[in-house]
């Protein structure tokens, strides 16, 4: 009897073993996002989440919107109260528009603080108002300068000889007598030739209490130096406006100019896009500002945010915290996205060092280059009307310099006119 | 004689230089098909590298291109393919009902108000469906009608086009026929769905295409109404790929020829019934 | 005919009766303006006299909106709307004319295999379309156009970075998608006319142009009027084409149209208070240059057709 006793018992437990684990159905979490290249890092992150028996099992839904669509759904989404994601992936120019008024962002303060002496805090501050923290990035976006050694080592120029703007310019005149190429390219329908410029002289569009800046002389004095490139023709104008146009893609990759500023994150766009300059491309600090400033600048990114009426609000922040916070998650935004992880402790770890695609392009000291410059990065102020600046900066600013040949102050003038009245 | 002589080869001449432009345009037109064919056979870097290119290199072309229409998120490709077609089908069949009766009523019937409602059609007509979006859009918010393909068609049920067009074609048919169909004693539907849809075959196939042609293309309307991926309609999953960050060359381009090649297909199969429509609808303009 | 219940009979006697028949033929259209048309537009009206937060919460906010609606972005789409729209209706109304009447003529060998082939643009996806001839307007001097301009003797240019000829980009490819589909619609027309009017006009000596302008024309004038009225429409509210065209990239605002400028206003910003207001000035603007395309061409002087 006894035996029959235990063997029933043994036989229930197993059996409610059985159905607790077979009832364990995943908690569905979606996901929205516009660039369909971070659901890899997603996905990969979902999956080794779930392999950890400690975690419940999630499942993301993860839906990828064309970029505008997205961002004017979440509106509409939060606006209504329905519909919402639990985990959306809002672009750095569209993030202030989400911090205004009753934010329906949950703060995220308690998965970034006890981690905050090791990660790269102006970044959070992008995506931060009145101290608490709404987004997370997945790089830095440290500008750099990409150089065509080929075509430096034509002319006789030593890349690593050039340590200010001034250097670079004189470095200009000399590629563009011995080979008739131009140094450079400036962007003239987007802002990252401008904003990386300006930011790391020490300037902004705005103050973080709302006031425009955009006409301060530091911002006068870098759109001149631009100029004064584009007058001798040791910049050009990038063919297509911006340096994601096909054309720009097309006469880079085919030798047409020797360097090109752009954040860290452009390293997979010569990978991708330029196979010929493999082995000739270097990556390395932008110049320097004679007259003071940064060593870099911190551009562009997407701030991965949890909506606060998720109803899944905990689990989504931890795997939030999990997918880009941890150590792990660090690394793979590495090694799967090619991004600069916002993890300083990462940097010299041995997956970092693994032979991949950018190793193979541009030579294994990308690193050691880029960690030089992590101490020496402003904050950028992506207050409420950072969203407008943006856009004047693309859609006139830009163009006018580039294309319309308009004086620095004039511009800046104009620019800074328009972003006040838009304030108003 | 030389008069006919002359006037025989002035008309030699201007044959060559009519045909002779009709094929520069033919070639204009064809054109960008011919690159998108031939770019969707690259990978993606080789466009970029040589721009428009017309070039089937044996080392670098291949139809392994296509393979990434499977691969590229798990084969969503072809859910926007079915969202395509399914909201192309039902805009089509029931905008085709609708356009056809009213079209038929205004022709077919002397009533009070039949000018008036012709007169509204026209106007719609002229009215930019854009600036009906965002009402619209509000309206389904609020009878939870979005991500639905019924929001995305409904919009397009009874097209004013289409009434404009099949008034003009039954303008052309005997009244002598409703007449005939009374006294065999058919109600006037009868008439309508037995004796006049059948003669009406020309002017359907013609409005068939064209909102086939209008649905397929679509990009506006039903990106704002759907927000599930799966039932994205093709343009706006190709418009997924479009980022300010970088484009998805190898998916664009094959999703693009798989995309037309259906369409044309179709338009070639039907292209007798849809010009002999057409062309009997717009006599009596 | 047995009787098998007076009601159901009344009400199917009633839908059959010669009366009713017309109006249950027309009953969708009407329920569909109701729907679609009038109650939106005049929400539309509403909605340009309110701020917009949410799918139900508005507050009037009077001429607000209209206060602000001449900023320098609505204006400049505004003027690139407007030249879009002159040239569309200029060059898609009569290129297509002269090919159909030199397609009719009879001087083209094979010509219903050009008709059909001319047609196949229309069936693209308009993204693609912008693609290739985004890089054939492309900036380097070795770019398509650019190089065709230089063999041809001319300059080359950066076309999408200016509005002038960002807008000649623009018509030729509106050109290249609806060139098939016009002539389509013109050739219906012409082949409708009888041909004894030509001979009638030969026999008063009249050439081929005087022709065409006496009889050919005003043969076609309804299908003229249509054509015409469905491009005046096109053009002013032409949104994707520039989208597919210039892309994410717009160089000094050069690409946006009002629709564009709508768009970005209601649904980017969530201002649809505003968008309405600038969709009212659209739909304005089009019934007025409608009408009175209308009335030069003598729509209204004859009732009907």
């Amino acid at each position: 009897m006894k035996k029959l006793l235990a063997v029933l018992l043994t036989l229930a437990l197993m059996l409610g073993m059985c159905s607790a684990l077979a009832e364990e159905e995943p908690i569905k979490l979606t996901l929205w996002t516009f660039q369909e290249l971070h659901t890899q890092l997603y996905k990969e992150m979902e999956a080794s989440w779930n392999a950890n028996p400690d975690n419940p099992k999630i499942e993301i839904d993860m839906q990828v919107y064309p970029y505008d669509d997205m961002h004017s759904k979440l509106t509409l989404a939060l606006q209504s109260g329905e519909g919402a994601p639990d985990i959306v992936d809002i672009e750095i120019n569209q993030f202030a528009n989400y911090l205004k008024g009753d934010i329906q962002l949950a703060d995220i303060n308690d998965i970034v603080e006890p981690i905050k002496d090791k990660l790269v805090m102006s970044r959070f501050n992008n995506y931060a108002k009145d101290g608490k923290y709404y987004g997370i990035d997945h790089h830095i976006g440290a500008c750099i300068m990409f150089y065509n050694t080929e075509i430096l080592e034509a002319a006789g120029i030593n890349y690593q000889d050039i340590k200010t703007w001034d250097d670079y310019h004189e470095a200009g005149k000399v590629v563009l007598e011995k080979t008739g190429k131009p140094m450079c390219t400036w962007e003239s329908t987007d802002c990252w030739s401008i904003y990386p410029l300006v930011n790391q002289h020490g300037g902004d569009w705005l103050t973080p209490d709302g006031q425009v800046r955009m006409d301060e002389p530091v911002v006068v004095n870098t759109l001149a130096f631009m100029k004064s490139m584009l007058d001798d023709g040791t910049a050009v104008g990038a063919p297509g406006g911006f340096h994601h146009a096909e054309e720009y893609y097309g006469e880079m990759n085919g030798g047409a100019f020797a360097s090109v500023s752009m954040p860290f994150w452009y390293l997979n766009r010569f990978t991708d896009y330029m196979p010929d300059l493999s082995g000739k491309m270097k990556v390395a600090p932008m110049p320097l500002w004679s007259d003071g400033g940064h060593k870099s600048a911190q551009m562009g990114g997407t701030g991965t945010a949890v909506v606060k009426t998720s109803a899944n609000l905990d689990i989504a922040k931890q795997w939030l915290a999990y997918a880009t916070l941890s150590f792990e998650g660090c690394v793979k935004t590495w090694t799967i996205l090619g991004f600069d992880p916002i993890m300083t402790e990462v940097y010299g770890a041995p997956e970092m060092k693994e032979p991949n695609k950018f190793f193979d392009y541009y030579g294994d000291d990308i690193f050691d280059m880029l960690k030089t410059l992590l101490d020496d990065i402003p904050d950028t102020c992506i207050s409420e009307y950072f969203p407008a600046a943006s856009d004047i900066v693309k859609q006139h600013m830009a163009y006018d310099l580039v294309i319309g040949g308009v004086d620095a102050e004039t511009i800046a003038q104009s620019c800074a006119q328009e972003l006040r009245d838009v304030i108003e | 004689m030389k008069m006919k002589k002359h006037f025989n080869k002035r008309k030699a001449m201007l044959s060559f230089l009519a045909t002779g432009l009709m094929i520069i345009w033919a070639c204009v037109a064809m054109l960008p098909f011919a690159f998108m064919f031939c770019s969707s056979l690259k990978p993606g870097e080789e466009m970029l590298r040589k721009g428009l290119s017309l070039t089937i290199e044996p080392g670098v072309s291949s139809f392994s291109n296509y393979n990434a229409l499977n691969t590229y998120r798990d084969g969503i490709y072809w859910h926007w393919y079915k969202s395509s077609v399914i909201i192309m089908v039902l805009q089509t069949v029931i905008g085709l009902f609708f356009g056809s009766m009213v079209g038929y009523g205004l022709a077919m019937y002397n009533f009070k108000g039949r000018n008036l409602i012709f007169t509204l059609v026209l106007i719609v007509m002229m009215i930019p469906f854009e600036i009906l979006l965002l009402p619209l859009y509000r309206m389904l918010i609020r009878t939870k009608m979005t991500d639905n393909y019924f929001g995305v068609v409904l919009p397009y049920l009874v097209p004013p086009f289409m009434i404009f067009f099949f008034r003009q074609y039954v303008l052309g048919l005997p009244k002598e026929l409703l007449e005939a169909g009374r006294i065999d004693g058919c109600t006037d539907y009868g008439v309508f769905f037995r004796i006049m849809v059948p003669i009406m075959i020309p002017a359907f196939g013609a409005m068939t295409i064209l909102s086939g042609m209008n649905s397929w293309n679509n990009l506006l309307w039903p990106m704002i109404v759907l927000s599930s991926n799966e039932k994205f309609t093709i343009p706006i999953g190709m418009g997924t790929t479009i980022t300010p960050y970088g484009n998805a060359y190898d998916v664009l381009m094959p999703g693009a020829v798989m995309a037309v090649v259906p369409i044309i297909i179709i338009y070639l199969c039907a292209q007798k019934t849809f010009i002999a429509g057409l062309t009997a609808g717009s006599v009596k303009g | 005919m047995q009787q098998v219940s007076k009601r159901p009979n009344k009400v199917i006697a009633f839908l059959t009766s010669r009366k009713a028949v017309p109006y249950v033929f027309v009953a969708p259209f009407i329920i569909y303006f109701l729907l679609i048309y009038l109650y939106p537009t005049i929400s539309t009206i509403l909605m340009s006299f309110q701020r917009i937060d949410g799918p139900t919460v508005s507050t009037w906010i009077g001429l607000s909106n209209y206060q602000k609606l001449f900023s320098r972005n609505f204006i400049q789409s505004l003027e690139t709307t407007t030249r879009y729209a002159f040239w569309d209706v200029v060059i898609l109304t009569s290129v297509p004319l002269i090919f159909a009447v030199v397609l009719h003529s009879g001087l083209v060998k094979g010509a219903a295999f050009f008709k059909s082939l001319f047609f196949i643009p229309a069936l693209t996806s308009i993204i693609v379309a912008g693609i290739v001839f985004r890089l054939a307007f492309g900036t380097q001097d070795t770019a398509p156009v650019n190089a065709l301009v230089t063999a041809l003797g001319g300059q080359p240019r950066k076309w999408l970075m200016f509005a002038d000829t960002g807008n000649l980009a623009l018509i030729v490819m509106t050109l290249w998608r609806w060139m098939g589909v016009n002539i389509i619609y013109y050739l219906s027309g012409i082949q409708a006319i009888p041909t004894d009017l030509y001979e009638a006009a030969e026999i008063d000596g009249a050439n081929p142009v005087q022709r065409f302008f006496h009889v050919t024309l005003p043969g076609i004038k309804p299908v003229l009027i249509y054509v015409i009225t469905i491009t005046v429409l096109g053009g002013f509210a032409m949104f994707t084409e520039s989208v597919a065209l210039w892309a994410q990239n717009n160089p000094g605002g050069v690409g946006r149209t009002i629709v564009g400028y709508l768009y970005q206003v209601g649904i980017s910003k969530a201002n649809m208070g505003m968008a309405s207001a600038v969709g009212l000035t659209l739909l304005v603007l089009v019934l007025v240059v409608n009408l009175v395309q209308l009335v030069l061409m003598g729509f209204f002087r004859k009732e009907d057709a």
